[in-house]
């Protein structure tokens, strides 16, 4: 795995406060295509150690490498170009257009008029924001929210290996950071960026994060996965930050497919319902779910369907919405558990064929690991 | 449907209606019209002199004003600014018959002439140059710290965030300064007559001099009229310079 930025031994002491540390030796690596959250208390330096890495703010002592190169051995102006940056306040800039916006680092690095213009029409589709319709719209004409996902864009214009976020979602309200959020990890999905992400929300840092960074007075505290610092925080610190609920936060991070029990007993649309009783008893259980030939699910049957005269299973099958797909969150998926009176949930593929099912007992087996 | 579409041609021309009635009705009244065209070349004349005065002192004054309003908020100068800024407001409150004056009670001390178009052209440039350099000043300042830093991040070099950034989104508000600027001097160029300037003062001072209310009015209505034509023409200038990302939404032209 090819280490795109590399900090070691990073600090920074304010001229004027030379008593504080801002950034304490500071040292971590992140591997190529990867996000790393950093986070913490307010004025533990998280942003000052993000600012370093494009050189807004002056290193004190330590090292930082990009790719492999020191970048206090690049020139400014030209790091600059080649890392995307992202603010909390977005800084459109007022006088251009969206397009124009977009355009300003492509331009500086001596594109041609057609690949711009190509390329931010690319970007605008990439982030669900029509071209035809916002090229020529000036920052002032849109939503907050709009606003952000242009300033992602414009970021992006050069395709740079690594961007800097510095809080990028925090003046956005919950309900539309919440869909920023999802569309970001989508687009990452697809670009593979190298990204430094700084938030002060733990619930972000463990979303986003494939790493987290911590920090507290400039020090780093734990850098690990977000599954690994909820489940081995470093001390006392960070499981006070993670907050008194950080095993349901796990329940955020976990997928369906991780904690099923994958090959539950089924039974065919064409048997008959005696056999299903059969296996009712058999099984002990109180219903039982129902698949086509495809292993598609359809429903469930259970005792009281099965008073019905019927010839096949299929004409006393009940429907029920209790099912998820396998790549949903433990989190929606005991939602729905509680939702829907089955008891279990029904964990399914893409194509809705049944892969395995999921009740209370088995997330409680899975967060005591 | 067609009235909306009509109110605001009409909304424009009503000024210039009222402003042509109320001209021709002065003329009329007064006999300036008969003066006036009595003395026709000595109106063109005086009418060049005064644009010479407006537009010289202007030019200078823009471009001293936004270069000091540009100067002022560098880094290693704005420890400088608020000492400069206080000069320039306390200027901008001396009023425009006390520039002229301390042209001419000035100037000689510097070994120069008080009189003429010179000490004119440097008492209407000094009197022009404040509001500029304030407003030059004020509006760059007032560009938003986050669209610095985001250009800065993005790799801009001081020159180009200066000329791609800055200034065009301080430029309403430098324009709002030349305004005010172009407005004050076009109506403190008749005092240039006082210290020898020459230009339309010429007969507004002989008007009121031989209580001649003609004469006045021959020489005042031109001085209105290049007013409210110089305040329109920057209105228009504005509006083609300015971004439409930071116009206001509707501008003011008076014709």
């Amino acid at each position: 795995m090819n280490i795109m930025l590399k900090l070691e031994n990073v600090t920074k002491i304010y001229p004027g406060a030379e008593h504080i540390k801002a950034v304490d030796e500071l040292s971590f690596d992140l591997p190529e295509g990867e996000i790393c959250t950093v986070v913490g208390p307010s004025g533990c330096g998280k942003t000052t150690a993000m600012k370093m890495i494009n050189r807004l703010i002056p290193l004190t002592s330590g090292k930082i490498y990009i790719d492999g190169q020191n970048v206090n051995r690049l020139d400014t102006i030209e790091l600059r170009r080649n890392i995307g940056y992202v603010i909390q306040n977005i800084g459109l800039f007022p006088n251009m257009t969206i397009a124009e916006n977009i355009a300003v680092v492509p331009k500086m690095k001596g594109w041609d008029k057609n690949r711009i213009t190509e390329r931010a029409e690319r970007l605008l589709e990439l982030i669900n924001l029509p071209p035809e319709e916002f090229m020529d719209r000036y920052p002032r004409e849109l939503s907050g929210g709009q606003q952000q996902r242009i300033g992602v864009a414009r970021a992006m214009a050069t395709d740079p290996p690594i961007m800097l976020m510095d809080e990028p979602f925090g003046a956005i309200d919950p309900i539309n950071r919440d869909h920023l959020q999802n569309e970001f990890l989508r687009i990452q999905d697809k670009v593979k960026k190298t990204i430094v992400f700084v938030t002060h929300d733990i619930d972000e840092a463990i979303k986003m994060g494939d790493k987290i960074c911590l920090l507290k007075a400039g020090k780093l505290v734990q850098f690990a996965a977000p599954e690994t610092m909820l489940t081995e925080p470093a001390n006392d610190f960070v499981s006070d930050f993670l907050g008194g609920d950080r095993t349901l936060k796990r329940l955020n991070l976990l997928k369906l497919k991780a904690a099923m029990r994958p090959d539950p007993p089924v039974i065919m649309e064409e048997e008959s319902p005696e056999k299903a009783k059969a296996m009712l008893t058999e099984l002990k259980v109180d219903n039982l779910i129902v698949v086509d030939a495809e292993k598609r699910l359809l429903g469930y049957v259970n005792h009281e369907a099965l008073e019905k005269e019927a010839d096949e299973v299929r004409k006393v099958t009940r429907p029920t919405d209790s099912f998820m797909p396998a790549s949903s969150s433990l989190k929606d998926g005991l939602s729905e558990i509680f939702t829907h009176d089955l008891g279990y949930l029904i964990v399914v593929d893409d194509d809705k064929k049944v892969l395995g099912v999921l009740n209370t007992e088995d997330i409680r087996e899975i967060l005591r690991r | 449907m067609e009235a909306r579409a009509f109110s605001p041609v009409l909304k424009k021309l009503i000024p210039v209606l009222l402003t042509i009635i109320i001209v021709a009705g002065l003329y009329k009244f007064y006999g300036a019209w008969a003066y006036t065209t009595k003395n026709l070349a000595e109106f063109f004349r005086l009418t060049w002199e005064h644009l010479v005065l407006v537009i010289i002192s202007m030019a200078a004054a823009v471009t001293v004003g936004v270069g000091l309003g540009t100067l002022m908020t560098r880094k290693g100068f704005d420890h400088l600014s608020p000492a400069i800024m206080g000069v320039v407001n306390v200027w901008q409150s001396v009023p425009s018959l006390g520039v002229i004056a301390l042209a001419y009670g000035f100037l000689p001390l510097l070994g120069l002439s008080g009189i003429g178009v010179v000490p004119a052209l440097i008492a209407l440039f000094f009197h022009a140059v404040a509001p500029i350099v304030r407003n030059t000043y004020a509006g760059i300042q007032a560009v938003s710290k986050d669209v610095i830093e985001a250009a800065t991040g993005m790799g801009m070099n001081p020159k180009q965030i200066l000329f791609r950034i800055e200034l065009p989104n301080a430029l309403p508000v430098i324009m709002g300064g030349v305004r005010t600027s172009t407005a004050i001097i076009v109506g403190t160029a008749p005092l240039a007559f006082l210290i020898g300037g020459g230009g339309l003062g010429f007969w507004i001072f002989t008007g009121i001099a031989l209580m001649d209310m003609g004469i006045m009015v021959a020489g005042a209505v031109p001085v209105a009229l290049i007013a409210m034509l110089a305040d329109s023409a920057l209105a228009r200038t504005e509006k083609t310079v300015v971004s439409k990302g930071i116009q206001a939404e509707e501008y003011q032209v008076a014709m």
